[in-house]
């Protein structure tokens, strides 16, 4: 009968499919079907007369998936076809990361939607939410770090001799660095480097003070794109500031120590500067009283800015700053206090003389605080501001920060803690263990 | 039956965990292991590579990834040997085509191998980042076949025996020696300089070090430097054949070091073909050739250029100091213009218009024309030659030519004011001679000087055109005024600006009645229509156009200076009249009056009056009567006075001095006007800033400048500082 050229007749698992070498040749060399069609595997001679079907032992509902994937670079997945099981066939054909690209679109925080609920077994509040920058993030809860693919299959869970972990962070996507107490009189904690696929403990950072290896709490974490980790410290000795790391030689590089009446090796928040070449460093209620913003020059050793509200009108109490970001194009620091007002700092004038430009807008939310308020966060992706406070996370846009979307779901509780990255948002309830995955919705059809 | 119902149905729960046949991962391997023996033995056609892929997946996916990548290792590695041994085994000239066919077959298996692990080297070889398929292929195939005892140096030996005959002309096949130079490129950068490209770079190193030195001993620059551009261009052109582009850059300096570098000076001074004997025969192609390979090492071109300055320094130092060649300024000055535009054309077709090279020719030229004081004249004079007769029949871009080249010379001078005062006099001469031809060309050569050295420089030659042009309208004036004077004599007066032309002291001379009652007439008109003025006679300058009858009453005009006037008119009232007596009548002053008499007894053809005793020089005691005989073929004769064309050795002492003289005022301004800016100096800096201030008109000397900063403090313009005595203040 002979099948023209580019007709390709699949047996796969009972079921026949036909397709054309063109829709297949979309899956790449260095996929199953790539190698196939490879003149090294001379399949079948042109004009055979007993020309059989190529014969599959997979899965046909997924293939029929995969091949619609091929066709059209839309994924489709009908209801009662397991996720799992189509990473797995996506997996066996070499077109996963096809798989991850049709999965969702380039991230916008104001078209998000809900994507999954996970919910872990760990006890107690969740203390941070990182997002991976390949889609999958990891969550800190107590002492372990739970680590997920962008697939969210959980892999080994991380721990750093179980010490409470203050904070992770990605520096790949198959590496996490996270930061832990010091338990007392063990000289343990500090600062470890894991795999993120296997969990191992690939490197310990170590802290020297005059030569001297030293134990220390590390806290907030931060990367520069020119392979820096920074990370409040604090030592036994009184040594607290902010350690720098080499991230290639593992290698302590700087050491910038806090001076009197300034807090940085309590700090809560870090956070690089591409621009100035500075990092922020924020020290906020209520770990502290007062709270204490600064900018600091690693290459002249130097705090370029600062501001704190130390001395402030007795009113200000109502209005402590919660949480702190730098926006480098508009040149001033994001801040914003438990009733989820935001407040803009002037980074051209020196912190000394600025003081706090709150937008109030929000004050019908102070009558309905839940039980179990949530102090809220900030992120800055891309020009939107994301703020959340309670169970909602609210996106700002333009250059007057309009509030154009609320992202909310019913369960879960407050959220303590969210992420952007790797084109998803994870948002962290502070119960139930729950988190949330907002990808961003395909393009439309037309 | 009912036996049976009875009987209680249990189903038991499995005792067992569900494990997989634990021969599972053996039996699997071994398919997979057959597959790569029929791949690496050309026998894949009956394989089913969907079959494989699963199989591999699934030991992956059951955990058994270590087993099917070491495996996979010790299979390879099998085979290897095996194909080691076999390339081994292959006979001289086959060797290199065995081992390229056995590289492709493993490349082709290879590829496939992975094809059917891709599972395991996506996720198995990923999460353990243990080596990869394809790169564990190639190391497999570095370790057990190139780095083979018995291959590894044979290997070596074949490629570099290949580049070895190619070099001396043999011809190889490009072609399967390219494919196995990729094979080393293809195994890893590390690989190819190791193993090829160290060992290569060394052997040739070592066979060009042997040739330099035979050809150096066998050949004369110019062949040399072919040769080693013909090795260059060879090397260049194999590595674009066979070798990683990489590499150019390496054979070459090679290549650079061993033929050029080592024998720089040698070739440089080679005897009868060095530079200097290119330079000298007019080389260009060999000159270039040089260049361009003596660019490549470092100081090469520094070598070529040093030989070339002190050749040109030395030839230059020849030239001028050269008292043949300077005796006529016309041809000193041509011959440097020759020299000049050989240089340019060296430079522009061989050293490609290096600017370092430009240089080094202009400071050399500068150097050597300075070495003889009487350049400025020379040139001078050049230009006086040219504008008075040379520049006829010749187009006015020719012109522009000309005059570009002397400014080029010009440029050179460190005195520029002796030029400007020997121009001033040579461009007076021409001017009240009107011996100038192009005015155009007058006026175009002021304007480049202008140009060059600024307005001052000009400024008093521009006032000796202005005067030019005054002096014609005055004379229509005088004329216009005194219509009388259309009969008998005719006076033309060029006014001249005291302060604009070289100054000469007006010699005092007795004209005759008839020309003095002009004089006086106009005069009285000049100073009638200008007032404050004073009018003075250079009767040194002046010509006169006189008609003569001689004895057998032929008629001619004669086209003499005042001074042989004045003799000449004397003769129309006596026959004969001693030297007394026509210095007492006209008042001549001697040295002038010998040379008017000189000129009109004693040159050959033009001696209209006769001189007793005949000689050549002009005594005190001779007497002189008018030659009756004088006869010529033209009506009209002129009789040049037997003037200097270089000056005399007095005239040249005094013109000096005068330039010496010239000189004080302008030092003096120079020091006052750097020290009115800096208030105090030292003495090493002011003779530096004077210096460097003078530089474009003349280099000054630091004892004159030391002379004329002693005077200005002694006219109260500066004084010592009183505890530092090196130091000067300004006094306002």
């Amino acid at each position: 009968m002979g099948l023209s050229k580019d007709r390709i007749r699949f047996n796969v698992g009972g079921r026949i499919f036909e397709t054309t070498s063109t829709t297949l040749a979309n899956a790449g060399r260095g996929s199953f079907f790539g190698a196939l069609f490879d003149e090294n595997w001379n399949l079948s001679q042109p004009g055979d007369e007993e020309e059989e079907d190529l014969f599959i032992d997979r899965n046909p509902d997924c293939f029929a998936v995969l091949l619609d994937l091929l066709r059209t670079g839309d994924l489709n997945i009908p209801p009662n076809i397991p996720e799992r099981l189509l990473h797995k066939e996506a997996m066996f054909y070499g077109l996963i990361d096809h798989l991850r690209t049709a999965k969702w679109g380039p991230f916008d925080g104001n078209r998000l939607r809900l994507s999954r609920s996970v919910t872990g077994i760990a006890p107690g509040d969740g203390t941070a939410i990182r997002a991976g920058p390949d889609g999958g993030c990891c969550v800190a809860h107590g002492s372990v770090v739970h680590v997920f693919d962008w697939m969210l299959e959980e892999h080994p869970t991380i721990n750093l001799d179980y010490q409470r972990v203050n904070d992770v962070g990605w520096i790949n996507s198959g590496n996490i660095v996270l930061s832990a107490c010091e338990r007392l009189g063990r000289g343990d904690g500090g600062m470890g480097l894991f795999s993120s696929s296997s969990g191992e403990l690939r490197y310990k950072f170590q802290v020297s003070h005059d030569n001297q290896v030293k134990s220390y709490s590390a806290g907030a974490l931060s990367f520069s794109p020119d392979s820096k980790i920074f990370t409040s410290c604090k030592g036994r000795s009184n040594e607290y500031g902010i350690g720098v790391w080499d991230q290639i030689t593992g290698k302590q590089v700087d050491f910038f120590y806090e001076s009197p009446g300034w807090s940085l090796g309590d700090a809560d928040k870090l956070q690089w500067l591409n621009g100035k070449n500075c990092l922020l460093v924020a020290t906020l209620f209520p770990r502290k009283d007062n709270c204490y913003i600064s900018l600091l020059d690693f290459r002249d050793k130097n705090m370029v800015w600062s501001w704190s509200d130390i001395g402030s009108p007795a009113t200000a109490d109502e209005k402590r700053v919660r949480d702190a970001i730098a926006m480098e194009e508009s040149n001033s620091i994001c801040v914003v206090n438990e009733f989820e007002d935001l407040g803009f700092i002037d980074l051209r004038m020196d912190g000394g003389g600025s003081s706090v430009r709150w937008s109030s807008r929000s004050r019908l939310m102070k009558s309905k605080m839940p039980d179990e308020p949530c102090y809220p966060k900030l992120a800055l992706h891309e020009g939107q501001l994301f703020s959340s406070m309670n169970d909602s996370i609210s996106v700002f846009c333009g250059s007057d920060w309009v509030l154009t979307s609320r992202l909310k779901r019913s369960y879960g509780g407050s959220i303590c803690d969210f992420s952007i990255g790797g084109d998803r948002l994870f948002a962290l309830h502070s119960e139930e263990n729950v988190f949330d995955v907002w990808e961003t919705l395909p393009p439309p059809v037309i | 039956m009912s036996n049976q119902k009875k009987r209680n149905f249990q189903i038991e729960a499995f005792k067992h965990r569900v494990v997989v046949d634990p021969k599972y991962a053996d039996k699997t391997w071994q398919i997979l292991e057959r597959a790569i023996h029929q791949i690496y033995n050309q026998d894949a056609s009956g394989l089913s590579f969907e079959e494989l892929y699963r199989n591999a997946y699934n030991m992956v996916l059951h955990k058994f990834g270590e087993k099917l990548y070491s495996g996979f290792i010790a299979t390879m590695t099998a085979h290897l040997k095996e194909k080691s041994k076999l390339i081994e085994a292959a006979q001289g000239g086959s060797f290199l085509e065995e081992l390229n066919k056995k590289w492709n077959e493993h490349n082709k298996a290879l590829e496939m191998i992975r094809d059917i692990l891709m599972y395991m080297d996506r996720t198995y070889i990923e999460s353990t980042k243990k080596t990869h398929v394809h790169p564990m292929g190639l190391n497999l195939w570095r370790d057990n076949v190139v780095h083979f005892p018995k291959i590894h140096t044979r290997l070596l030996n074949t490629l570099l025996d290949l580049v070895q005959k190619e070099r001396t002309g043999e011809v190889i096949d490009r072609g399967l020696m390219r494919n196995v130079i990729k094979m080393f490129m293809d195994l890893g950068e590390s690989v190819y300089q190791e193993d090829f490209e160290k060992p290569f770079l060394e052997a040739s190193s070592e066979f060009y070090k042997v040739e330099s030195q035979e050809f150096i001993e066998s050949c004369d620059c110019g062949d040399y430097l072919k040769k080693a551009e013909k090795r260059l261009t060879e090397e260049i052109d194999r590595v674009a054949h066979y070798l990683d582009p990489k590499s150019e850059e390496k054979i070459t300096s090679v290549v650079e070091k061993e033929m050029i570098a080592n024998h720089m000076q040698r070739l440089v001074h080679m005897e009868n073909s060095g530079l200097v004997n290119m330079l000298l025969n007019d080389k260009y192609e060999d000159l270039g050739r040089m260049y361009n390979l003596f660019r490549r090492v470092t100081n090469g071109l520094l070598t070529v250029r040093d030989v070339m300055t002190s050749h040109l320094r030395e030839m230059g130092k020849q030239l001028v100091t050269d008292p043949e060649k300077s005796k006529d300024p016309v041809e000193y000055v041509q011959r440097l213009l020759d020299e000049r535009d050989k240089y340019d054309k060296v430079i522009n077709t061989a050293f490609g218009n290096d600017k370092t090279f430009q240089n080094a020719l202009n400071s050399s030229f500068e150097y050597f024309i300075n070495l003889n004081a009487r350049s400025p004249e020379f040139i001078s004079l050049f230009v006086d030659d040219k504008l008075r007769k040379g520049l006829k029949g010749i187009t006015d871009v020719d012109v522009e030519v000309i005059l570009d080249k002397v400014m080029m010379l010009f440029r050179y001078l460190q005195e520029k004011d002796v030029f400007e005062k020997y121009y001033k006099q040579h461009l007076a001469k021409r001017l009240l001679s009107g011996k100038t031809v192009s005015d155009d060309a007058e006026r175009s050569l002021i304007v480049k000087l202008k140009t060059e050295c600024g307005y001052q420089f000009t400024s008093k030659l521009e006032g000796m055109f202005t005067d030019m042009k005054t002096s014609e309208d005055t004379m229509r004036g005088f004329y216009g005024s005194h219509p009388e004077l259309s009969e008998g004599p005719t006076l033309i007066v060029q006014v001249l600006t005291t302060g604009s032309w070289p100054t000469q002291p007006a010699v005092p001379c007795n004209l005759p009645a008839e020309v003095s009652v002009l004089c006086e007439k106009f005069r009285s008109y000049y100073l009638g229509t200008h007032t404050g003025r004073r009018l003075s006679w250079q009767t040194n300058m002046g010509t006169a156009d006189i008609k003569a009858v001689f004895g057998k009453g032929q008629k001619h005009e004669l086209n003499v200076s005042t001074f042989q006037m004045c003799v000449l008119m004397l003769f129309n009232n006596s026959d004969r009249l001693s030297y007394k007596e026509i210095e007492q009548a006209t008042e001549i002053p001697a040295p002038d009056l010998k040379r008017c008499l000189q000129s009109l007894a004693c040159v050959k053809g033009k001696n209209v009056i006769k001189k007793e005793p005949m000689s050549k020089d002009i005594g005190e005691e001779d007497s002189f009567f008018v030659n009756d005989k004088f006869t010529s073929k033209f009506y009209k004769v002129k009789i040049g006075t037997v003037v200097a064309q270089k000056e005399t050795e007095p005239e040249k002492q005094e013109t000096r001095q005068r330039v010496e003289e010239d000189r004080k005022p302008q030092i003096e301004a120079a020091i006052v006007r750097i020290m009115k800016s800096r208030k105090i100096l030292d003495h090493n800096n002011i003779i530096a800033e004077v210096t460097k201030q003078l530089q474009p008109r003349f280099l000054a000397n630091p004892t004159e400048i030391k002379k004329r900063i002693e005077s200005l403090i002694e006219r109260d313009f500066l004084e010592r500082d009183s505890t530092d005595r090196k130091l000067y203040r300004y006094l306002a």
